[in-house]
């Protein structure tokens, strides 16, 4: 059985192909913009190659993620958090609780018996966007994202910034540039913002074991947010080699039941 | 993200004449923002030359950039400058600089010298900051009021924008005005809140369908007019005796580059904005390099 899951994010559109539960391909792209129904398709002509498959091959597709309604193919559209789960579940059987992070929105999914849900958390409002203000921050400080992932755990801490708001997170990193503190310590400053915010969804409301919480989406592959996110949360998470791909992994699995 | 949508193109331009050889006094004025930088060079009060940059991560990089583009192939170096004021968010990072001077004082004086005496009121939309100034007489400030933190960087969340919805910074403005019917605007109150309501907008799909992007665009743009005719409000009121806004409000900085933000404005206020003989955005570095 062939199945397929597509994520369509703020940022960047993954799909991954499953064939018996087994990841067959797995494809990346930018997304967004009007354009972002027209990338969808030719992300998944990609992927199909990579597979070696013909679209009548695949018995179901399940849409998740921020443009889940633009992917035109799809059989059945999960919300972020379904997917999320699932993906957990099938990536670490005995998880507990999963953490999915990307450029848009954050999920804190609680697991329940079998492939149950027992309870869902989002970011609040003024933190949307924690994997965008990373972009943002990036771009302006003319660095890559890899750089900033590559970042010491100990930078950033002389300095920071507003970790309440990402407005004045920013407007705070310009005062640090005005004065001329280093790009890669302000960057560190940010990451922190970043990870407080993330640290306080985490802890002063859920409290997930420490042990058996997966951490899945674009934020989990920065090494320099998970690692100051352990030191802060002191939850020791379970990252899959391809977090990215988590939400779509996710619906992969979903349309395997239907 | 790629940085290919919010870019706006830099500029630069150089007197043709040697003017300056002659020059009794040749000022500079340098305008480092947080987002564009700008500088202005003045040979006995005729503009010689000008340029506007990216500002970047390296202020101090920014504001050497930004003369040597002004001077551009001039026989004139920094050294034959006789003052230089600096100005703006990252001013202490202009290392020639001769002295430092005001944001508010600058623009006015930049606005009188682009918009000429007829100039009242002049509202100043940057990318971090938007400043309203109630002019009296000549060059002289009556009052000002700049925006409150909750309403800072709107000309950088508007670059972020550009970048989400992959649409050229330079075309928002247009397409925003491309709808039939202006839609409301997104949140108002805090401009975080403005740019979540934006992505749920963009959140709900368009699918193929052009028009709705534009209308994500106008309802984003419509809230940043907003925002700033807040801080427009908070002047007394605009009418004064027989000073009349109407035909003497002008625009400057960056913003004032986009329609889709300066025709609601004109269109909340019923005025039309006077047209200017300069580039805007060289408002606070012309105004600088004039009280310089």
């Amino acid at each position: 059985m062939i199945t397929a899951g597509v994520d369509v994010g703020l940022m960047n559109t993954k799909i991954v192909i499953l064939r018996d539960k087994e990841v067959a391909a797995q494809r990346t792209k930018q997304s967004g913009g009007g354009g972002r129904g027209e990338t969808v398709k030719e992300i998944w002509q990609d992927a199909l190659k990579d597979a070696g498959i013909k679209p009548k091959d695949i018995s179901k597709v399940v849409a998740t993620g921020t443009g889940k309604k633009d992917v035109s193919f799809a059989d059945k559209t999960v919300v972020e958090a379904v997917a999320a789960a699932r993906a957990a579940r099938f990536l670490y059987p005995e998880s507990t609780s999963v953490v999915d992070a990307g450029a848009d929105m954050t999920h804190v999914v609680t697991l329940g018996e079998g492939n149950t849900i027992r309870e869902v958390v989002m970011n609040q409002k003024c933190m949307n966007g924690l994997g965008l203000v990373i972009e943002v921050m990036a771009d302006r400080l003319g660095l890559t994202l890899d750089e900033i992932s590559a970042l010491a755990p100990a930078q950033g801490k002389t300095n920071p910034v507003n970790d309440g708001c990402p407005v004045f997170a920013e407007l705070d990193a310009l005062g640090l540039l005005n004065i001329g503190v280093d790009r890669r310590e302000v960057a560190g400053a940010v990451t922190d913002a970043v990870v407080v915010r993330l640290s306080s969804i985490l802890n002063d409301k859920i409290r997930p074991q420490k042990d058996t919480t997966v951490f899945i989406g674009g934020l989990a592959k920065n090494l320099a947010v998970t690692e100051r996110l352990k030191e802060r949360s002191g939850i020791h998470f379970l990252i899959p080699e391809n977090a990215e791909y988590g939400g779509a992994l996710g619906a992969a699995v979903i349309a395997t039941d239907m | 993200m790629t940085g290919e949508f919010r870019k706006w193109p830099e500029f630069s331009w150089l007197s043709d004449t040697d003017t300056w050889k002659s020059a009794e006094k040749i000022t500079a004025g340098i305008d480092i923002g947080t987002t564009s930088s700008q500088a202005a060079v003045f040979a006995d009060d005729e503009l010689f030359g000008y340029a506007s940059i990216h500002t970047g991560a390296d202020f101090t990089l920014a504001a050497n950039t930004v003369i040597a583009k002004a001077l551009a192939s001039s026989a004139l170096s920094v050294g034959d400058i006789g003052t230089i004021a600096a100005t703006g968010f990252g001013r202490r990072n202009v290392l020639y600089a001769t002295k430092t001077q005001d944001e508010i004082s600058c623009i006015a004086k930049g606005a009188r010298f682009i918009y000429g005496p007829a100039v009242t009121t002049v509202l100043d939309m940057g990318g971090q900051t938007t400043k309203a100034i109630l002019l009296h007489e000549w060059d002289r400030v009556r009052e000002f009021e700049v925006s409150d933190k909750c309403a800072t960087g709107m000309g950088r969340h508007i670059e972020t924008a550009a970048e989400i919805l992959r649409v050229p910074l330079t075309e928002m403005g247009d397409r925003s005005l491309e709808t039939e019917n202006d839609p409301e605007p997104v949140s108002t109150t805090c401009f975080n809140f403005a740019y979540s309501e934006m992505m749920s907008l963009f959140r709900e799909g368009y699918k193929e369908d052009m028009y709705k992007e534009n209308e994500v665009i106008a309802s984003y743009l419509f809230a940043v007019a907003w925002r700033i005719l807040g801080t427009v409000g908070k002047l007394a009121p605009l009418d004064i005796g027989d000073i009349k806004i109407k035909e003497v409000l002008g625009f400057t900085g960056g913003l004032a580059k986009n329609k889709g933000i300066t025709k609601r404005i004109e269109r909340e206020l019923n005025i039309t904005a006077i047209e200017g003989k300069h580039d805007p955005q060289l408002a606070a570095a012309i105004g600088a390099a004039l009280l310089a």
